[in-house]
């Protein structure tokens, strides 16, 4: 009893004591060269989000033939430019549109789409063409590339499991979906000694001992700047929003976490879409309109950018059950304090001209992913990528 | 290496590990004898069967269906699918079917990587695959053309004379026999129209439509003539590099991801000769004496599946619905009748992350504990952004255990289930566990130590 009494108290009050010393060395390094760089969040709309009702065309007649029963009405809309207006469920992003802050990228896609959730999300996430099959992702790439001696979190996903886009092949992004809980299960005591015989020569025993070690100080670390800030901002309720509060704290609280991704789902409307639509992009404004406010608060908006994408658009005509089938070509959105093109980067899709009923895409999202990484993470596009894309005014 | 070693490292690879009171027995048979034992019951084996399978619901059919009965059409094959998938898990985990039928299946969806939605052609192709796992190679790849699932997964269907669809030619030669390098773009076209008509019905059964058929004349890999499919397949089949490609895969899936090129070689000048006879290969793999270099024992990084499985055989883990089963599956990142892609899924350190890492880890104790697993599963057809925990509704039993090792001193247990349990030279000491492990009465002890075990890194790698 009183030997088990020891090790706790002794575990809780210095996690560093079972760290072997080169970890040691390295986490006091780390605490001192906090963030230097920018910081990238991307939002995933799981599900395949419906572009033409996000984005209204509402002077478009063609819109209102194709969705005789699921167009926006001129008077519903918001509207913003000449042709396109918000949903009415992304009032809240409103301010952030007039303040700049916004850039909506339109007619974004690949070639050859492919309309299987599972496929195209595996397209976005590996940034492959749609006839190659990849096992890494794109941030994970990025992080093969320019991470040697970055910490385990260096990208966060807010989440259970972790996203292909985050996987590399030497490294990987990190998943949490809420830091207390995750160092409670990585730090028990028994893994905790498992950090002491971590002397291992085979390649794949030594793999696991070290991403197990990495997830314990990575774990011990998140929760620590987790608990620094309180957010001062008034965030919506829901769980989306949490996450975008906790990634706001971990930002504020100068974690030197680099990329956050997080996601929201349930955006498969092909019944019923309107309600369910509206909500979803009312919990999606809420939060962001939140979470850009609470940076913007504390002077950290021009080092923040956000991409939001969904894996595909929807058919630009409306189905026999007022929903939306699965489609190609979507908008984008970015938002940040230092975009280069604000509002409209480019004009609403053509209506008119349809490829096999579906929108054609003119901005391969690759052309988005090669700027980021070039401009936004200073990095080697063109090896992350695989090869050229042409680069974007966008940042 | 010692002999009950080789038999761990032999029923783990062309397995899913033994049960305890198999170990008892099997640690002292020869590596031949085991061998006998694992060919002999897979050629025993039975088809998989669907119970109330809705024979013949056609596509037609279910196009007039409307509302709430398509609803419950669409549902009634989910649910068959569940079953189907249980059904399989089961069959890995039963000691009286044959494991190494099972571990080959698995190997070949992984290879003709098919998704598999709907009940009949699922079952029909799972057949298929149990049908030739150890048969002939050039078969195999014939009946993975005629396969239902198969043509609509790539697209055969639409693979007309008039508009050719190369999705199927591609694969073909890229992932299921040639392998990159070895074909042209040219080849590809060629290939594709040699497969035009390949079709199903709305039946769900394979059906050839010869005025979708082109009758043409061909040209690949330098050869000229008016081939259809089989004859095509022929063609692949005369290239070398096939068998390379093939033996290359299966060095990496059962002996090491780290090849060796030379022995390749040879299993490859083998397989030829033998015009593809893939149980002479699998044999010559499981007899080998590199099979059984220390190198390649313990190295492996288990799948979610030789996890799971490898656990439900050694604590006969009973889960309480069916769904649990798929539940698990998927928070471990591996589903059955669900591969990433027409790749397969990816092998090694590739299952692992730290969250994936941490939930691997603490299985054995969540299913001893029923533990509610907070776990948001990523679902694309999600409905609604709301977020559920789910419970693992298990039950283990360490009868078995207890029966065998029971009687002993502590050292005694943990040696003996150390040796069970781990494959390879784990590092980890009694007196290591000690302070984390019951000692108040053996029963307890022995069951303290397998969780124990069973959290290792090292019960990661079979």
């Amino acid at each position: 009893m009183k030997r088990r009494n020891f090790l706790k108290a002794s575990t809780l009050a210095s996690a560093a004591a079972f760290v072997p010393q080169f970890l040691q060395a390295f986490q006091a390094g780390r605490l001192e060269n906090s963030r230097t760089g920018k910081i990238l969040v991307v939002v995933q709309l799981s599900g395949g989000n419906d572009g033409l009702n996000t984005i209204v065309p509402y002077r478009n007649d063609r819109y209102y033939q194709l969705r005789p029963r699921l167009a926006l009405k001129p008077e519903e809309i918001l509207p913003v430019s000449d042709e396109l207006g918000f949903n009415p469920s992304l009032a809240p992003l409103r301010e952030l549109y007039d303040q700049g802050w916004m850039s909506i990228v339109n007619s974004v896609g690949y070639p050859n789409p492919d309309r299987s959730h599972f496929r195209s999300m595996d397209i976005w996430h590996t940034a492959s063409g749609s006839d190659e099959y990849w096992s890494t992702g794109w941030l994970g790439r990025y992080l093969d590339h320019h991470c040697t001696g970055c910490p385990a979190h260096h990208a966060l996903e807010i989440d259970s499991a972790l996203s292909l886009s985050m996987k590399g092949q030497d490294r990987t992004g990190f998943a949490m979906s809420n830091p207390q809980q995750l160092q409670k299960t990585a730090n028990n005591k028994f893994l905790q000694t498992l950090r002491d015989h971590d002397h291992h020569d085979e390649e794949n025993v030594a793999y696991l001992y070290k991403t197990l070690i990495d997830t314990q100080s990575s774990a011990d670390y998140l929760a620590q700047r987790a608990r620094r800030r309180r957010s001062r901002v008034k965030y919506p309720v829901s769980a989306f929003a949490k996450d975008l509060k906790q990634i706001a704290e971990l930002i504020t609280a100068d974690c030197d976490t680099r990329i956050y991704y997080v996601s929201l789902t349930g955006f498969d409307t092909h019944a019923n879409q309107r309600n369910r639509q509206g909500r979803l992009l009312r919990q999606y404004a809420e939060g962001m309109a939140a979470f850009v406010k609470d940076l913007q608060q504390n002077n950290l908006l021009n080092d923040t950018l956000i991409l939001t994408f969904s894996e595909f658009g929807r058919r630009a005509a409306q189905n026999a059950s007022n929903g939306t089938d699965h489609g190609t070509a979507n908008n984008l959105f970015l938002m940040g304090g230092k975009l280069q093109t604000p509002g409209f980067f480019n004009a609403a899709p053509n209506l008119d001209r349809l490829d096999k009923k579906d929108l054609i895409y003119e901005i391969d999202f690759r052309q988005i992913y090669s700027t980021i990484l070039d401009r936004w993470l200073d990095s080697d596009a063109d090896r992350i990528m695989g090869r050229d894309f042409q680069r974007l005014a966008l940042v | 290496m010692k002999g009950s070693e080789k038999i761990k490292h032999l029923y783990w690879r062309a397995g899913f590990g033994l049960t305890p009171r198999e170990w008892e027995t099997r640690r002292h048979w020869t590596v031949e004898r085991a061998v006998d034992e694992l060919f002999d019951r897979a050629s025993q084996a039975s088809a998989l069967q669907l119970d109330g399978l809705t024979e013949n619901r056609s596509v037609e059919e279910l196009k007039k269906l409307r509302g709430k009965k398509l609803d419950q059409a669409k549902n009634e094959g989910k649910l068959q699918i569940v079953e189907l998938n249980n059904g399989w898990i089961k069959r890995m985990v039963d000691s009286r079917e044959s494991a190494l039928l099972e571990r080959l299946c698995l190997f070949w969806h992984g290879h003709f990587a098919c998704e598999l939605k709907t009940p009949k052609p699922a079952l029909a192709h799972l057949n298929m695959l149990r049908q030739h796992a150890l048969g002939n190679f050039r078969d195999f790849v014939k009946a993975v053309a005629r396969d239902v699932a198969m043509i609509r997964y790539l697209n055969n269907q639409q693979n007309r004379k008039s508009r050719p669809n190369e999705n199927f030619a591609r694969e073909l030669l890229e992932l299921f026999t040639i392998g990159r390098g070895n074909y042209t773009e040219k080849d590809i076209k060629e290939v594709a129209r040699a497969f035009t008509g390949w079709s199903s019905d709305a039946r769900g059964e394979y059906v050839f439509r010869s005025r979708q058929h082109d009758y043409g004349v061909k040209t690949v890999f330098d050869q000229s003539g008016k081939f259809d499919g089989d004859e095509i397949v022929d063609l692949i089949l005369r290239q070398k590099a096939t068998a390379r490609f093939v033996c290359y895969k299966v060095y990496r899936y059962f002996v090491n991801e780290r090849v060796e090129e030379r022995i390749v070689e040879e299993l490859a000048d083998d397989f030829y000769a033998s015009d593809y006879d893939l149980a002479g290969l699998f044999r010559r793999v499981f007899t080998s004496d590199w099979f059984y270099a220390p190198a390649n024992v313990g190295t492996k990084i288990k799948s979610p599946i030789d996890l799971m499985v490898g656990m439900m055989r050694s604590l006969d883990v009973q889960f309480g619905n069916p769904k649990s089963i798929s539940f698990a599956q998927r928070i471990l990142g591996q589903v059955l009748f669900r591969p990433p892609n027409v790749a397969g899924w990816p092998r090694g350190k590739n299952w692992i992350d730290n969250a994936t890492l941490l939930l691997r880890l603490n299985l054995a104790e969540s299913l001893y504990n029923e533990a509610e697993v907070s776990f948001q599963v990523k679902d694309l057809k999600a409905t609604s952004a709301s977020r559920r925990l789910r419970k693992m509704e298990a039950r283990t039993d360490f009868q078995p255990l207890v029966d065998l090792y029971g009687r002993g001193t502590e050292t005694e247990i943990f040696t003996a289930l150390k040796d069970y349990f781990l494959v390879g030279s784990a590092a980890i000491q009694a007196q290591q566990l000690a302070p984390y492990v019951l000692h108040d009465r053996t029963e307890n002890y022995l069951k303290s130590v397998t969780l124990r075990l069973l959290s290792l890194p090292e019960y990661q790698l079979c």
